[in-house]
């Protein structure tokens, strides 16, 4: 191996790292080690002018390898490894050391900063004159998408995707497409009606010739990688054929079974065989299988024997069937916080306590009264109506950290829709803050306040009960300081929004990651918000972190055209940076197939193989391998080694 | 109670049947009292056969060695090994058909429970037999016989009962084809890392002290490695005199082998080594304690094993060795692992 001649790159990022690190002493200390060949210091070596000079500069010299001491990889490194490529050298033989999140941000100290940033730029030095040129692995591409979770966020996405003549599978696990925005009555701020702009959406997906719809199907698993994902899907039997049921509802008139209906929230009931709303896609009947007596002629049969259509088929079998596609977009959505968690409000024991979506269905014309507001327990009109804000939510100690986001809004809405349908009641709202950032947000809840007379107290409750006919709220108001006690007829809580358990469900199959608050987790929090960490899947809707309807339907557009510009390409380069096996070292314990998140290796003959369409090169076999037997190329054992060692000199 | 001549009989039909190629079992030895392991082909041989407190060894180690040497041989012969297994040893094979070291037909694992005892240790027994060596010893009850010069001593098992043994959770084999003596799972002879909570009783620089002599006094004679059956790498990556060389070693292999340890048996060296090997233990050990019982120079080694082996089960609900199909410790990832950095 002939020595090689590195270039050492070594950035200021404006005062970033220089402000901590002496850039020029580590420029020198690396022109002393024997492989660098040239060093060169620059303001903003990501500029145009510095990304020129590292051309020029690889070409000046005959460099063969780059070292770029800047930021993180994550950034860079991508656009370091074009110019090598530019500069007429192999890609593969530029490392980033990363002087700047691993060092100069995190230190204040110069002098130590700077000795840690030789250290780091050193061991990547030594790292790259054990990298071996490598070719980029092209893989063909699957010309169609997978949409995971059919609420707006899905909607919207299958039909951008499918309106660039892409083909779209969208896959819904409820009977119905349309998710939460179909339970809603009115969204803010302008108080349309949701279904009403919704249903039209729902029936273009429908009739779309690009999109296939499979409702009542569930995700069971997932293969492959991005361009090439293999993904098997469970089609849940409904046992009516939508294309015979004439929704005639003669069925759900002789069905003797009553179960809570989920879709209402509970809030009143439906047959075992039931359509979800009105406006359903596909506009069919299903027969859940829990709640009926048994799909058993001799028993019951009641519904097969009045439909005329034909269309009841007690015989339909559960089908799983396997699809190919070249990116998955993930719009699982959202559920409430659990009120049995909220100790505080009564722990979902006390009755006329309603959850936001909830009391939705209470004022929508579609739900379960009809759109007139009765409390649940007596179906009286409530009168003196308390809105509680972030339930759950801003509440690091207990429940959950973060903002919900949309509950000022949608409290604000709620106030005015009962003050429109009751308008001799009170209504109260409990507040932290207002946070109304949006267009026509915070005038909306300011007429909320104003116009409509909503009476908003700044402070928490800290009790709830049930005393007679009242719901003892007992809260303070922090602006005059005074503790309230107010008899209310019903309470509404605004509960936190948390991943749906779909979403995290989701995650497991796809081996997606997800954030600290069980969100699906973005590759990149400000640069690639709607991509997940594994290429090919992307995100959107509330199933990443909380949003409203309108950041919705944005971040579906940006992740259908982030889907229709991968599906665009007829061949994929795949990183070349994978596992590879030591044979003479592999005893075959099989430790590394095991722990292989991809499902990228196997056995043979007592041997590891490492099938390299699958490998992400995450590495997790290496860690697990005792016996070294498995290295990710370009980060092996000895150049690991060498780093340690450079950094311990 | 077992009794030794059913093992024999056992052993002769398996052999004379041709259903075992061999049989691996103890027989007395020529050092005084001691076991040492058997490897019996011949049925006629069969009656050398012995069980008693000083069966020390795991003899799952011969099943590594016996197929290392087949490999050698290029040697393929028919039929299963027969091996006497306590349940510590039945749980090591376990291990090694987890890692399909061999297949489960290769192996007929002739269990035998440790019932209420287990195997003497020669540290604790020494002192209380004045000098005296024996030439023999026996199970009765719960009590160790010991034959002398002087006559025969009879001293309370617990006395002198190895840590382990008396930190036992399981003295059964779980894995057997034929088990002999009664299943007495469950026993409690001594809180399980009773001794590993004896140490960690001290403050940190008691024990720093205590292992810093221990690591200065290791020679790395690798008897601790050598004895053990999950140590069966060809090339152990901390010792670089067992890198292979072989047709296929390539020049740029030789000169680039790394070192991440120096040859000289120095602290910090002997730190490194023990470290990783109870890091490539973890999940893999089943505590047969026979690294510590090797070690000339008295390292504790198990204790480093041992502190592994509670890390896993208390925050995994790991036991090592449960059942062939189970889990492995570092390979296998769970959502109710705890660490959220993971998911």
């Amino acid at each position: 191996m002939s020595k090689k001649r590195t270039g050492v790159f070594v950035c200021h990022c404006g005062t970033n790292i220089a402000a901590t690190v002496d850039v020029a002493r580590v420029a020198k200390e690396m022109a002393d080690e024997n492989t660098v060949a040239f060093t060169q210091e620059y303001v903003y070596m990501c500029s145009e002018p510095g990304q020129e000079s590292v051309v020029q500069a690889i070409k000046d010299n005959k460099l063969d390898s780059v070292v770029v001491t800047c930021c993180s990889p994550n950034l860079h490194e991508k656009t370091f490894r074009d110019n090598a490529k530019r500069a007429g050298i192999n890609n593969f033989t530029c490392e980033i050391a990363n002087i700047r999140e691993q060092c100069s941000w995190v230190h204040a100290d110069k002098a130590k900063g700077t000795e840690k940033a030789i250290k780091i730029s050193r061991s990547i030095v030594r790292r790259v004159n054990r990298n071996n040129p490598l070719e980029a692995i092209a893989v063909p591409v699957t010309k169609r998408a997978m949409v995971i979770g059919g609420g707006i966020a899905g909607i919207q996405a299958a039909l951008d995707i499918a309106n660039a003549g892409i083909e779209v599978i969208l896959v819904e696990k409820q009977a119905t497409i349309g998710g939460r925005m179909l339970q809603l009555s009115e969204t803010f701020p302008t108080l349309d009606c949701s279904q009403c702009v919704l249903s039209p959406k729902m029936v273009e997906v429908n009739r779309h010739p690009n999109i296939r719809l499979m409702t009542y199907s569930e995700v069971q698993e997932v293969g492959g990688s991005v361009g090439n994902f293999r993904v098997k899907v469970l089609k849940k039997p409904t046992f009516v054929d939508p294309d015979k049921c004439k929704i005639c509802d003669h069925c759900t008139a002789v069905c003797p079974q009553v179960v809570p209906n989920e879709y209402e929230l509970n809030l009143n009931a439906r047959r075992a065989i039931y359509i979800p709303y009105a406006q359903a896609i596909p506009a069919s009947f299903t027969l859940d299988i829990d709640a009926c007596l048994g799909l058993n002629p001799v028993v019951c049969g009641k519904c097969k024997d009045v439909c005329e259509a034909g269309a009841i088929d007690y015989d339909m079998q559960p089908q799983t069937v396997t699809e190919d596609v070249g990116a998955i977009v993930v719009a699982t959505g959202f559920d409430l916080y659990g009120q049995e968690n909220m100790y505080e409000m009564g722990g979902g024991k006390v009755e006329d306590v309603l959850d936001g979506l909830q009391f939705e269905r209470l004022i929508s014309a579609s739900g379960a009264t009809h759109g007139h507001i009765l409390r649940p327990s007596d179906h009286k009109e409530p009168k003196d109506v308390v809105f509680i804000q972030c339930v759950g939510s801003r509440d690091p100690a207990k429940h959950c950290a973060y903002c919900s986001k949309i509950c000022c809004m949608y409290t604000a809405k709620h106030a005015r829709l009962y003050k429109k349908h009751v308008p001799d009641g009170r209504a109260y709202v409990f507040y932290i803050d207002i946070r109304s950032g949006g267009k026509g947000y915070e005038e909306f809840v300011q007429r909320t306040m104003e116009d409509d007379d909503t009476l908003y107290l700044r402070g928490r409750v800290s009790k709830l009960y049930r005393k007679g006919e009242k719901i003892k709220v007992m809260g303070t108001d922090t602006l005059t300081g005074q503790n309230v006690e107010i008899d209310a007829d019903m309470v509404v809580l605004a509960l936190a929004m948390v991943p749906s358990q779909g979403t995290v469900d989701i995650a497991k199959t796809l081996k997606i990651g997800r954030d600290k608050d069980g969100f699906l987790a973005e590759a990149h929090p400000k640069l690639r918000p709607v991509e997940s960490v594994t290429g090919g899947i992307y995100l959107a809707g509330a199933a990443q972190a909380p949003k409203d309807i309108p950041e919705t339907v944005a971040q579906a557009g940006a992740a259908a055209a982030k889907v229709i510009a991968l599906l665009s390409q007829a061949t994929l380069n795949r990183s070349p940076l994978i596992a590879k096996v030591r044979p003479s070292h592999c005893t075959g314990c099989g430790m590394c197939v095991e722990a292989c998140p991809f499902i990228a290796i196997r056995l043979e003959n007592g041997k590891a193989i490492v099938n390299e369409a699958l490998c992400e090169g995450c590495g997790s076999c290496s860690a697990t391998c005792l016996r070294a037997a498995i290295d990710v190329k370009n980060v092996t054992q000895l150049q690991i080694h060498e780093m340690i060692e450079a950094c311990l000199a | 109670m077992i009794n030794i001549q059913d093992i024999r009989d056992t052993a002769r039909d398996m052999l004379a049947k041709g259903e075992a190629r061999m049989v691996i079992g103890y027989r007395r030895g020529t050092r005084g009292m001691l076991a040492e392991p058997a490897f019996i082909t011949d049925p006629a041989q069969a009656d050398d056969l012995v069980w008693d407190p000083t069966c020390f060894n795991n003899l799952s180690l011969y099943l590594v060695h016996d197929k290392k040497f087949l490999a050698h041989m290029r040697e393929n012969p028919k039929g299963p090994v027969a091996v006497v297994a306590k349940g510590c040893d039945a749980r090591s094979i376990v291990v090694l058909l987890q890692e399909h070291y061999f297949k489960r037909e290769d192996v007929y694992i002739l269990g035998v429970s440790c019932e209420g005892a287990g195997v003497v240790d020669e540290r604790k027994l020494a002192p209380l037999l004045n000098g005296e060596r024996p030439s023999a010893a026996a199970f009765d009850g719960d009590d160790f016989v010991f034959t002398t010069a002087a006559g025969e001593k009879r001293l309370a098992a617990r006395e002198v009962m190895a840590d382990r043994c008396l930190e036992c959770r399981a003295p059964y084999p779980k894995e057997h084809n034929l088990v002999f003596g009664e299943d007495k799972t469950g026993r409690q002879l001594e809180a399980p890392f009773a001794a590993l909570e004896r140490f960690e009783a001290q403050d940190a620089g008691q024990r720093w002290d205590a292992w810093s002599q221990h690591f200065d006094r290791c020679m790395r004679c690798f008897a601790c490695r050598s004895v053990c059956p999950m140590c069966y790498c060809d090339e152990c990556v901390v010792d670089s005199i067992t890198f292979p060389v072989t047709a296929g070693t390539t020049a740029e292999e030789k000169a680039t082998r790394i070192k991440w340890i120096e040859r000289s048996a120095t602290r910090s060296e002997n730190i490194t080594y023990l470290m990783t090997r109870a890091m490539h233990l973890a999940g893999r050990c089943t505590d047969c304690g026979e690294c510590e019982r090797a070690c000339p120079v008295n390292v504790p080694i198990r204790m480093l094993n041992n502190k592994m082996e509670r890390e896993a089960r208390e925050k995994f609900g790991f036991e090592p060795g449960a059942s062939i199909g189970g889990p492995s410790l570092v390979a296998t990832f769970l959502d109710s692992d705890p660490g959220q950095f993971i998911r």
